[in-house]
C-alpha cells in the first residue's frame, strides 16, 4: 500500500514548487501499470516514475483540471502508465496540511487507483541543499487520509534524488519547467518536460 | 537592461529572481547613468529582493530611498513591506496604521494590512476587510480580483462570480475576466450555470480567438450540457454541434503548434474527447463529475 518515488518524479515536483514560490502549485504522479495483480498480502510498493506539474495560482477551479486529467489519462494509457497520486504545495509556507480541494482530487484518483497517494509539500523545510525529504504522504484508508512519515525509504534512491534535485535547483532548471498552465498559454509547451527528464538522466 | 526593468514594471511581472539579477547589476555598476529613473528602480528591486529573501539588498535600496525622500508615505509602505517579509507583522501593522493616521485614504497601506491577514492565514478576516475596503473604493480592480481569488479558495463560488461580474462590467473587452468567470460558473455546476459558462467561454473566445482555456472550456461545458438528461433534443443537438466545432478548433490549434510526428499523438488525444453524436454515450469520463464533487463539499 505504499508508494515510492523516483528521482525524476521528486525532482520535477520540487522544481515546480520552486518555479512559483508565491503560488500554490499542484500536479499528478504517474506509475507504471502493473501487469499482474499480486494476491499476496505484502504488495510491492508502487513506484511513481514521473510527475506531471498541473497548475499554479488558483487551483480550485474545475474545467481546466478536468481537461488536464482527461488528456493526461489518455497519455497514460498510451504509455502504459496509471495516475497514481496527486501533489500540492500551498500558497502559504506554513500551510502544509491538505485542504478540502486536495482531498477531493485525491479521493477521485483513489476511486480509479486504490493505492493512490496524496502528497503535500512542506515548504518550511525546502532548501537548495535538499538535505531531507520535504514531503508528507497521505494514504487513503476507509475514506480518510492517513499521514505517513516520509523518509529515505519512500524513494527509489534517496541519495541520488537529493543530489540531482539540489543540482537542478542550483542551476535554476525550474525556469524551463513546463506545467499544464504553461501548456494552455502556448500549446507548444510540452508538459511532459522532455528536456528536464534528459537533464535528470544525464546527472544520474 | 533599463528597458527590461521598465517592461517588467509595466507588465507587473513577478519574476523577482531576474529583477534582482538585472537590477543589482544596474544599481552597482551603472547608478550614475540612470538619472531620476534610479528611484523607481530602487523601489522595484527592493520589492523583488524581499521576494527572494535578499534582505541585504532590500535594506540598501530602502536606505537610499529614505535618504532621498524622507517622510514619504510611499517609502514608509516599503519599510512596512520589509517588516512583513521578516514576518514582523505587529511592527508592519503599526507602520501601516501610522500611514493611515496621517492619510486615511491611503489605499496602499490598507491593502498591505489585508495582505498581512492573508499571510497569517486569516482568510475570513481578510475577506471581511477587503469587502469593507471595496465599499469605499469600488473602482479598485486589483482588489476585486484579489477578493475573487480569496472566495475561490474558500469554495464560495457564488461570491467569486459576483466579483468577476464587477470586473467584467468595467472591462468588457478583457477576455481573461470572461474566461475566469466562465470557469467559476462551470465549477458551481448545475445546468443553468453550465449554460452561462458556455456562453462566457464563447464570449472570451470572441474577444481573443487564441484563448485555449476558453476553447477547452467551451468544449467541456457544451459536452456536459449535451450529456445532461434534463435538456431537450434541440438543445442537445446544438451543444453537440458546439462541442464538435470546439474539438475541430482544438485539433487545428494543436496541428499548427506541433510538428507532424508529435501531432498524431495529440490528435488521438483530442479524438478521445469528442462527443460523437446525440445518441451515443457521451464522453463524460470519470473526471468530469469532479466539479459536482467540489461544490457538494462546500454546502
Amino acid at each position: 500500500m505504499s508508494i515510492k518515488l523516483t528521482t525524476q518524479a521528486y525532482c520535477k515536483m520540487l522544481l515546480h514548487a520552486a518555479k512559483y514560490p508565491h503560488c500554490a502549485v499542484n500536479g499528478l504522479l504517474v506509475a507504471e501499470k502493473q501487469k499482474e495483480k499480486k494476491k499476496d498480502s505484502h504488495s510491492t510498493p508502487i513506484l511513481c516514475v514521473d510527475c506531471i506539474p498541473l497548475f499554479h495560482g488558483t487551483l480550485a477551479l474545475a474545467p481546466m483540471l478536468e481537461v488536464a486529467l482527461t488528456l493526461i489519462d489518455t497519455w497514460c494509457k498510451e504509455n502504459k502508465y496509471v495516475i497514481a497520486g496527486y501533489y500540492q504545495a500551498n500558497e502559504r509556507t506554513k500551510d502544509f496540511r491538505p485542504n478540502q480541494f486536495a482531498e477531493k482530487v485525491g479521493a477521485r484518483i483513489a476511486e480509479n487507483f486504490s493505492e493512490a497517494a496524496m502528497i503535500m509539500v512542506d515548504s518550511t523545510r525546502f532548501t537548495m541543499g535538499c538535505y531531507e525529504p520535504i514531503l508528507t504522504i497521505y494514504d487513503h484508508h476507509e475514506n480518510k487520509w492517513k499521514c505517513r512519515d516520509c523518509n529515505a525509504d519512500c524513494f527509489e534512491d534517496w541519495c541520488e534524488a537529493q543530489k540531482i534535485t539540489s543540482a537542478l535547483l542550483e542551476g535554476r532548471s525550474y525556469e524551463s519547467l513546463i506545467d499544464f498552465d504553461n501548456h494552455l498559454d502556448d500549446l507548444r509547451n510540452d508538459w511532459t518536460n522532455p528536456e528536464i527528464n534528459k537533464s535528470v538522466l544525464h546527472l544520474c | 537592461m533599463r528597458d527590461k526593468l521598465r517592461k517588467w514594471r509595466e507588465d507587473n511581472h513577478r519574476n523577482s529572481e531576474q529583477i534582482v539579477d538585472v537590477g543589482e547589476e544596474l544599481i552597482n555598476e551603472h547608478a550614475s547613468k540612470l538619472g531620476d529613473d534610479i528611484w523607481i528602480i530602487y523601489e522595484q528591486v527592493m520589492i523583488a529582493a524581499l521576494d527572494c529573501s535578499r534582505d541585504d539588498l532590500a535594506w540598501t535600496c530602502l536606505q537610499e530611498l529614505k535618504r532621498q525622500f524622507p517622510g514619504s508615505q510611499r517609502v514608509k509602505r516599503l519599510a512596512g513591506m520589509r517588516l512583513e517579509a521578516l514576518e514582523k507583522y505587529e511592527d508592519a501593522n503599526k507602520q501601516y496604521d501610522s500611514i493611515l493616521q496621517d492619510d486615511p485614504t491611503n489605499t496602499a497601506a490598507r491593502k498591505r494590512k489585508i495582505s498581512i491577514l492573508k499571510a497569517q492565514g486569516k482568510s475570513a478576516e481578510a475577506i471581511r476587510e477587503l469587502n469593507e475596503y471595496l465599499e469605499q473604493f469600488v473602482g479598485d480592480q486589483e482588489a476585486w480580483h484579489e477578493l475573487s481569488e480569496l472566495y475561490i479558495n474558500e469554495h464560495d463560488y457564488g461570491k467569486a462570480a459576483f466579483c468577476l461580474e464587477e470586473l467584467m462590467m468595467t472591462n468588457p473587452h478583457n477576455h481573461l475576466y470572461c474566461e475566469q468567470y466562465a470557469e467559476v460558473k462551470y465549477t458551481q455546476g448545475g445546468l443553468e450555470n453550465l449554460e452561462l459558462s458556455r456562453k462566457y467561454f464563447a464570449q472570451a473566445l470572441k474577444l481573443n480567438n487564441r484563448n485555449m482555456r476558453a476553447l477547452f472550456g467551451l468544449y467541456m461545458s457544451a459536452s456536459h450540457i449535451a450529456a445532461s438528461p434534463k435538456v431537450n433534443a434541440t438543445v442537445k443537438k446544438a451543444n453537440v454541434k458546439y462541442a464538435t466545432w470546439a474539438t475541430n478548433q482544438i485539433n487545428r490549434a494543436y496541428q499548427v503548434s506541433y510538428a507532424r510526428k508529435k501531432f498524431n499523438n495529440r490528435l488521438k488525444l483530442s479524438e478521445n474527447m469528442v462527443v460523437v453524436d446525440v445518441v451515443s454515450k457521451p464522453n463524460t469520463t470519470k473526471w468530469t463529475a469532479l466539479s459536482k464533487v467540489m461544490i457538494n463539499s462546500k454546502h
